[in-house]
């Protein structure tokens, strides 16, 4: 046993100095921020008050304000913090404008002021059609993400992982920029 | 010491596992990897291209001179120059790395010419020369052909031209075996980044969208609308009338199960035959319960040189006290007059498809105020009507407007959401005071000239 020390200790110095070797090899690179899945730094959030569109009786699109705990200072959270809040509904007895049962499932955002927005596909059987369920869905996504995210110009919508050229109407084929002509006051 | 000895070779073992051997052209290195996924940061440092994180938008942006791709750990999205791109699966953070599936990744690379490929050794990271390699098939229809292209993940933009479709793509492109003469598509052939197909004659694009599982781009082709119904006057202006929806697209439903498609035929019938009457050329876009794509129903306007397009629709809302009737024409935002301004700059040499596309582009533009003209006169005749709701005349990026080369319309005559209102819209008597008015305003504003009706593109 006591022959084989030395053997052992020259195959272990072998080996390490490969491992080393193969570790230095490695490109590297500046790990990313680690705290989220999303790779995103931990926002400094306060508290403070956001605006959502919903819809009236009348089929417009009506401003409500809502105050939140804390709006997140990185973009994407923010964006998800007001799909969330809308999806949860009004609290001032306007109409969800989401004809169907939705979630967000992915939030993206480019540097040329567009974000992508990802929501769980229509039903395939029967979905509500008409162009105002359209208008109303689109601009109370696209007015409320615009009107709380600085530097957010326009939305593209995505159903279910995918561009999608309309729902019936619309063309969803690419960003949308906010509309007042819905809103009334 | 045998513990020890088994430490080291597990340390080792683990080293050697958490890696892959790529093979690039400045020789091969060592890149973090478990199982399927692999540090794509690294694959952009080996390829060269610059990687930087973006926290406000919480995405990595790999930029070079020509090419910009976004991506987010978490997602499985990507922004490919402006276009968005969906991955086979998600970049990860994984160890402190960026991680993503082999495909991901070669997705992620391909915009940047650089190809990633698996062999037996590990990867293979090569500058792509050659281009995508498409393949091409057609399958055939009664009433036409889809053309279905793999072999790119990249969107190319669609020109279509009298006999022929030519697919423009951002990158370099190769067939990936000659094509032979079809009874649908004539040739295909590779010229620059574009594909030129020519078309059989009587067949033309009716609508192009991408496909993913795999990634596919799909051209539907299709016959042009037989001739519709409804006499002409002689040498008179076209005027095109489209009732929305039609066969299985129904539209909106009325409380006990009526169909907007019905009441649009309805309504579009006897505005036409009044049209007629006071000797307006007319065509319906379609005449009975068919259902006909979005573009299909511009085309025929654009190919009859109509001056006049209106769409007629019933409308619903989730709202259920939403009443009364709008009219709306296209939105054309600030940014799509300057992107048509300076694809006329750029491309003032280009081919005679380039400019007949700029032609175009420029002609929904210019038609606007002809079209917010048509809208207020629809609008107003509609509110002359005893009882109804005035909701005004809006602007929204509607599909089927934005494909019309002439002044374009789409009215909503009524919610068939709301109780009260359908049964108004459901009878035949309030029926025929709609087609009237919507007659009317388009014989009134036939009969006003325009200051500036521009000339539009022969389609």
């Amino acid at each position: 046993m006591k022959a084989l020390r030395p053997l052992l200790a020259a195959g272990l110095l072998v080996i390490g100095v490969l491992a080393v070797i193969v570790l230095a090899r490695m490109p590297r690179i500046s790990a990313p921020p680690d705290d989220t899945p999303s790779g995103a730094p931990t926002p400094t959030a306060t508290a403070g008050t956001i605006v959502l569109y919903f819809v009236a009786d009348d089929g417009s699109l009506r401003r409500e304000g809502r105050e939140v705990p804390e709006v997140p200072a990185a973009t994407p959270a923010l964006i998800r913090l007001v799909l969330d809040e809308l999806l949860t509904g009004s609290r001032e007895g306007l109409t969800s404008p989401f004809p169907w049962a939705t979630n967000v499932q992915a939030v993206l955002v480019d540097d040329q002021g567009t974000a992508y927005v990802d929501l769980s596909p229509p039903p395939a059987e029967d979905p509500p059609t008409g162009s105002n369920v359209e208008t109303t869905l689109v601009y109370a996504i696209v007015d409320s993400i615009t009107a709380n995210c600085r530097g957010i110009e326009r939305v593209q919508l995505l159903f279910g992982g995918r561009e999608i050229e309309t729902l019936g109407h619309l063309d969803l084929s690419r960003p949308i920029a906010a509309g007042a002509d819905l809103v009334t006051p | 010491m045998r513990p020890l000895l088994a430490l080291v070779l597990s340390i080792l073992t683990a080293a050697v596992a958490g890696a892959v051997a790529v093979t690039a052209p400045q020789g091969t290195v060592e890149v973090f990897a478990r199982g399927e996924l692999v540090d794509v940061l690294a694959l952009f440092q080996v390829a060269g291209i610059e990687v930087k994180f973006a926290p406000a938008a919480g995405s990595y942006s790999a930029v070079n001179a020509d090419h910009q791709v976004q991506f987010t750990p978490g997602g499985t999205l990507a922004v490919v120059d402006g276009r968005l791109l969906a991955l086979p699966g998600p970049v990860r953070t994984l160890d402190r790395h960026t991680v993503a599936t082999v495909a991901s990744a070669a997705l992620l690379l391909a915009p940047f010419d650089w190809t990633l490929t698996a062999s037996a050794a590990g990867l293979i990271l090569s500058r792509g020369v050659t281009g995508d390699r498409l393949e091409l098939s057609v399958v055939h229809a009664e009433d036409g052909a889809t053309i279905v292209i793999a072999g790119s993940a990249k969107r190319p933009r669609v020109v279509a031209t009298a006999g022929a479709v030519t697919l423009q793509y951002p990158g370099p492109i190769m067939l990936a075996q000659p094509w032979p003469p079809g009874p649908e598509v004539t040739s295909a052939e590779v010229q620059d980044v574009s594909l030129v197909l020519r078309l059989a004659a009587g067949l033309e694009v009716a609508s192009s969208y991408p496909l993913e599982d795999p990634i596919r781009f799909v051209i539907k082709l299709g016959k042009p609308q037989a001739q519709g119904q409804v006499a002409s006057a002689r040498g008179s202006a076209t005027v095109v009338l489209d009732p929305g929806h039609g066969g299985e697209d129904q539209g909106a439903k009325g409380p006990g199960g009526e169909l907007e498609k019905d009441l649009t035929l309805q309504i579009a019938r006897v505005a036409a035959a009044k049209l007629q009457g006071a000797g307006v050329t007319v065509r319906l876009t379609r005449d009975g319960d068919e259902a006909i794509a979005l573009q299909h129903r511009t085309a025929l306007a654009n190919r009859l040189q109509a001056v006049v397009f209106v769409s007629i629709h019933a409308n619903a809302s989730v709202a259920k006290g939403a009443k009364g009737a709008e009219t709306y024409f296209m939105n054309a935002d600030a940014s799509d007059q300057q992107a048509a301004a300076s694809a006329a700059r750029e491309n003032a040499t280009a081919g005679a498809d380039t400019v007949e596309l700029i032609l175009w582009d420029l002609a929904h533009v210019a038609n606007l105020n002809a079209s917010a003209r048509l809208a207020r006169t629809l609008q107003e005749r509609l509110n002359a009507l005893q009882g109804i709701r005035d909701r005004g005349i809006r602007q929204a990026p509607f599909v089927v407007l934005t494909g019309a080369t002439m002044p374009a319309a789409l009215v909503e005559v009524g919610f068939l959401s709301n109780p009260d209102e359908a049964t108004r819209l459901l009878t035949t008597e309030y029926q025929t005071e709609l087609a009237i008015a919507l007659a009317d305003a388009v014989i009134e504003y036939l009969k006003t000239p325009s200051p500036a009706t521009p000339t539009a593109p022969q389609p």
